[in-house]
Formats: structure tokens, sequence, C-alpha cells
């Protein structure tokens, strides 16, 4: 086995460097430009033999990405928060013209408040627009992730795009232990690129993307739906296969000692790692706790989540991002649906927002609760669960008189 | 488990001191480890802070370290900008300082009173040995006198990292620093 | 709840407001930042203004008429050191910011 240190974006760009990209355009932005900046290096040391687009915008780099692959390669671009906000037409446009680009999302806050840091309000703001999703618990997953991602997106019973989310900073920027493959392997395992679907041929010209009225829309939405369905088994078998062949697993969601749990904890990104060390130690102390990491978002594992949780009384639902106006976080509304009509107490915890962390004592807290609201002991939860206590006191701001 | 937090200001290379430090525990000591950088407005002479854990077990937590094992100084004037570097100290917490001013030490032995510091002027080393006061390659030296980390790996981490002649002008501030270390 | 101002903003020695504000500027001290502090030879300048031109903070002034003729704004200079690289005469050394700061304390 070999061992490199890379932190998580330096996974992705290792990759996707396996994965023989032939394109990259790709725009920097704070968490993700070390991507830029390695992906420009490699071409520039001809160790990756690529096209190198300089775009001015994120707009661009998914413009120029998509339409790079239609030509029959793959390419290659990352991008993060704001940056995924105005590239967000053209992430629509991949998906619905099937063109299965893998992408990094360096998971960011979206403004405002101004943010450089990690939460999943960025990709949560796109996660109904047809790209299959993925979030990462270390680095190691950044690195695995990618590589089967390209294998499930580029399925024929599948071809939408993919996104392997990894938070900012918590994982772009952490340096890690990582298993690197052999390139022999992963050639071997998602071989060359073959368009299976639309392309683009000077020489058999095709007009991709034209006007689609109402008599054909929901059809070819609904081929978008039915390749989201597609993708729940194929993400399986790609899963078993990449076990098979580089000896690691993998599953669309892990159960993480829930078996005999009293409260159970659904967490996804980098904080499930700290929420598996935090039920470790609770075990210890005889407490019985577990966590549901949800692996892929879309498709949304609902028939799983169900299967795995059917039997628990209470769960708790851990959401990085602020589902503002809705009843709560995205993830927790989405925990509901699956669960519906069983007899589970279901709370949903908003934190960990733009850059804080979310640090073993506050898992801790929410497994406390849990266990209490469990016993009855507890009624109430706290929603925000790490929000300060003079929240509507801030700002104060002073005036020079 | 040990836990570190290195403290430094921008343009000392704390973050790659921290990363070196990861890659020769993991890579070299069969051991491993994560970073956990928190950046901030990045420029130079801004406090930075990174933190290191280490286990002989694939690590799981990825979150900041709030009781740190060894807190690594690598510029004493942090103490002065707002940063509390012994925030969570514990009996056991062992300092490593890169200052041999007098009047600095005194400020640190107060802070860390019942503490084990180790102190060696690193950024002087870095000036006579690679001719920049870039302390981050001695300050790993140092570090490896606590007895965490052998300074075989560190140098070795070293020369992965910088590349060969840089690498070796920084393996040997590192044994420098090492062998010049001083402990109160 | 937030209340409106009764009085105008700019009255007020301070006031509650919702949102990302700020009215003091921590970071506009970028002199903080500096490593190395450009020090001028004032007996071999020869008042070109080189420096001033090329300075990319725009914070230093030319006084020809004055003996100190070059005036840096050391709360702003972030000691880049490019004034020092374009200097026609190498009139303008960088110096350790740590020792320099040391001489100024003892100098007051």
């Amino acid at each position: 086995m070999t061992y490199k240190m890379l932190d998580g974006n330096g996974a992705a760009v290792e990759a996707m460097k396996l994965a023989r990209v032939k394109v990259v355009s790709a725009y920097p932005i704070t968490p993700q430009s070390s991507i830029a900046e390695k992906l420009s290096e490699l071409v520039a040391k001809g160790e990756l033999d690529a096209e190198y687009i300089r775009v001015e915008s994120e707009h661009t780099a998914m413009s120029a990405a998509a339409a790079a692959q239609l030509t029959g390669v793959r390419a290659a671009t990352a991008t993060s928060s704001v940056g995924l906000a105005l590239m967000s037409e053209v992430v629509g446009l991949a998906a619905g013209c099937r063109v299965p680009i893998v992408m990094p999302v360096v998971n960011r806050a979206l403004v405002a408040p101004w943010s450089l840091w990690c939460d999943h309000s960025d990709a949560m703001s796109v996660r109904d627009s047809g790209w299959l999703q993925f979030y990462c618990q270390n680095v190691q997953d950044v690195l695995d992730l990618m590589i089967m991602a390209y294998k499930i997106a580029e399925h024929e019973k599948v071809l939408l795009p993919a996104m392997v989310c990894l938070d900012g900073f918590f994982l772009s920027h952490s340096m890690q232990k990582v298993e690197v493959y052999d390139q022999k392997l992963v050639d071997q395992f998602i071989g060359e690129y073959i368009p299976k679907n639309t392309y683009l041929n000077t020489e058999d010209p095709m007009f991709i993307c034209d006007l689609t009225p109402p008599e054909d829309f929901t059809e070819l939405k609904y081929q978008q739906k039915v390749a989201m369905d597609n993708a729940v088994d194929v993400i399986a078998e790609v899963q078993d296969e990449f076990y098979r062949i580089f000896g690691r697993k993998s599953s669309i969601i892990e159960e993480y000692m829930t078996e005999d749990a009293d409260a159970v904890l659904v967490a996804l990104g980098s904080m499930s790692g700290t929420a598996k060390h935090v039920a470790n130690e609770m075990r210890k102390r005889g407490l019985r706790v577990g966590v549901l990491k949800i692996v892929v978002y879309r498709p949304f594992p609902f028939k799983q989540i169900r299967e795995a949780l059917k039997a628990k009384k209470v769960v708790g639902v851990f959401d990085r991002s602020a589902g503002l106006g809705a009843q709560g976080g995205p993830v927790w509304t989405e925990v509901c649906a699956a669960l519906r009509g069983l007899d589970i107490d279901i709370r949903g915890y908003v934190g960990g927002l733009g850059g804080r962390d979310v640090p073993e004592t506050t898992i801790e807290k929410i497994f406390n609760e849990l266990l209490d609201i469990y016993k009855g002991k507890r009624i109430l939860h706290t929603n925000w669960i790490d929000v300060k206590d003079n929240a509507m006191e801030i700002r104060e701001v002073l005036k020079v008189v | 488990m040990k836990k570190l937090k290195f403290f430094g200001t921008g343009g000392q290379g704390v973050v790659t001191a921290a990363k070196i430090f990861s890659t020769a525990v993991s890579l070299y000591e069969d051991m491993h480890a994560i970073t956990v950088p928190a950046y901030g407005h990045e420029r130079r002479g801004a406090p930075v802070i990174t933190d290191v854990v280490m286990d002989s077990e694939p690590i799981l937590m990825n979150s900041f370290v709030y009781v740190p094992d060894i807190v690594v100084v690598m510029d004493e004037t942090i103490i002065d900008k707002h940063v509390d570097v012994s925030a969570g100290k514990h009996d056991g917490t062992v300092l490593v300082l890169n200052s041999e001013e007098p009047f600095m030490l005194e400020r640190y032995k107060k802070i860390f009173n019942a503490n084990e510091i180790f102190y060696v002027d690193a950024t002087h080393i870095a000036l006579e040995v690679i001719g920049k006061g870039i302390p981050n390659g001695s300050m790993l030296g140092a570090l490896a006198a606590t007895g965490v980390v052998e300074i075989d790996s560190i140098e070795k981490a070293i020369r992965e990292s910088f590349g060969e002649k840089a690498g070796d002008m920084n393996a040997a501030a590192a044994r420098k620093a090492y062998e010049n270390v001083k402990k109160l | 709840m937030q209340r409106r101002p009764e009085k105008p903003m700019k009255t007020l020695k301070s006031c509650k407001v919702l949102g990302p504000v700020a009215t003091i500027f921590d970071s506009a001290n970028t002199g903080s930042w500096r490593i190395e502090r450009p020090v001028v030879k004032f007996e071999d300048c020869i008042k070109c203004g080189t420096c001033a031109r090329y300075c990319p903070a725009n914070i230093i002034d030319i006084f020809k008429d004055e003996r100190e003729c070059v005036v840096i704004d050391y709360y702003y200079c972030k000691g880049c050191g490019i004034c020092a690289n374009e200097c026609p005469v190498g009139c303008i050394e960088m110096v350790d910011e740590r020792s320099a700061r040391k001489n100024d304390l003892q100098n007051a």
C-alpha cells in the first residue's frame, strides 16, 4: 500500500489526475483555490495531459467544462460557495443535458454575512438541481468518492453529473494520511471515457439544449428522475466493485453502533467523524449512542435510512445549513419524510454555520439531550445547538462622535 | 491520542510546520495525524493557529484542539496580539517556545507556571543556518526534543516537503535547534 | 427586537443594528503586518520621488524642502519592499521590524 500526505483539495486533484481528465476549466475561490492551482501546475509541468482553459467566472467554468465533456473527454472543474451560486444556471444545464461531470464542491457558507468558512449552505442550495451529491468524512473519502463518482455518473443507467462535497478547511486544508492507488487499477476501474449520450462533433452536428415545449418538458425531467432512482443500485454496485479492487469499504449510508443505540444522530461531512469519536467515548461510559452517516445525499437514501432507523425511538439530525423559513434544516426535513408514519421522535439540530467548529462538546450535548428525551426526562431540545445567548444583541456598532 | 497547537504569525510557515510534523509521524513513525488549520485573513504578521491530532489509530474526530498536550509558540509576540496561548492547558501540557529573551521567558513562565517549557531562539538559528528568519524548520527540531517525534523523522519529512537544497538546510536548522534547546 | 434609533445615527455613541457591519476598521492597520520596514538614508536621497510613485499603498510623501524628505506612513506600510527595490540610488534599506520597534521604544 502506498500512503501519501494529502489535504482534501490535494486528494481531489489526485483523483482527477487518476481519471485522466483532458480539459480543466476552473476559477479559483477560497477554499477551493488550491485545486485550481494544483491542476494548472500539473498541466504546466506536463504531468497531466490536459488543456487548461483560463476562465473569468464560475459560470464560464461550468459552461466550458460541460461543452468540453460533450466533445468526448472527461472535463474537470471545482468550486465553492458563491462560485457555485454564480455557476448555478449552468449546474442545471449540465444535469439536464445529462453531462456526467464530476465536480468537487468545497463547502463554504453562502453570503451574507460574508464568510470564507465551512457550512453546507452552498451545496444544499443546488441539492435539487439533478446532480448526485456525495459528502466526505475525511480526506481518504475525497479520493475514494471522487474515483467512484466517475464510474457512477458515467454509468449508462445514470448519466448524471456528480458533486463530491468536502468541508472547507476542515477537509480541504486538513492534511491526512491517505492511501493512494495505482494508475493501472484506476484505469481498469473507471475505464476510458466513452460518451454514451449526446456529443459535439463538427462532422455530425447536434443542437444540444434546444427550446423544449411543454409537450416534452415533463418527460425529459422524468428521465432525470428515473436516472436518480437507478443511481441507488448503481452506487451500491460500484461501491462493491471498489471494495473488491481497492479493498476499501463504502456504503450509501453508514451505520455506526446504531444497532442497540437508544439515541442515533444523523450527520454528514467531516462532523460525522467527530460524532463517531464522541459515540466511542460515550459508549465507554455505558451510554448507548450511535451515528448514521449520510454518504450519498442525492439520490436521498430514504429506503436505507428508514430500514436503519425504523426501530428507534429518538433520532437527532444535524444540519450544517440553516434551512431558513423551513420547519427545519434540509437534512432533517428529508429524514422526517423518510421516516413518516413511524413512531419516532426526530429532532433537528442546526449548527456549525460559517466555519463554527463542531467540537466534541457540541456533539455530546446533542447526544445527552437525545438520551434525556429517550428517558422522558426532557421535552424540548436546543434547535440551534451552538448559537450564543446574546445572538439578538449582535451587533452593537460604535460611532465616532 | 496527543493534541498539539501551533501558534505563530503569517509568514513564519506555521501551517507548513504543522503539516511537516504530521508527515513525520504519519509516514515515518507508523502513526496517524491530521492537521486542522484555522485560516483567517491571510497576510504577513497576522496570528496563525494550526492544530494537529495524532494517534496510533486512524483519527475520527475533525475539529479544533481545545485541550492541547503540546503548545508550540513560533512567535513570542503572539501573546501581545490578543491570543491566549495557554487556553485549555492542563498539568501535563508542554510548551515549546521560540525565544531566549529573558524578559519574554519570564512572561511565559508566569503563564505556564506549572508546565514543562522547552525554549530556543529558533529564528536566530534559522537566520544562521538558512539565512532567512523563517523558524518553521528549526522549531520542529525543538519540538522533537520533547520526545513526541524522533528528530530523524522530522529531518526526513522536512527533506520531503522542501526538496533537496532547502530541505537539507532546514533539516540542519532543525537538528541545530534540537541540540540547543533548553528546558525550564 | 430591533428599535429604530430615535436620533440620527451619526449623533449616537453606539447603536445596535442587524446584519454584518463594522464601524471600527481593525484590519486597516496594515502596518502591523510588517516583518521588515523600509528606512531611508537621507544623506544619499536624491529626492526623485520614485519610491512614492511605486508604493502600492500610496503612503509615501516627498517633501523636497525638508532634510527628512521622504515620509513613510508606518501605520499603513506593509513592508513589501518595493520602494527599496525601485530606489535608483539604493538609499532605502529594509530592516528587521522587531529590532526597529525596540529602538523606537527606547528612543521614545
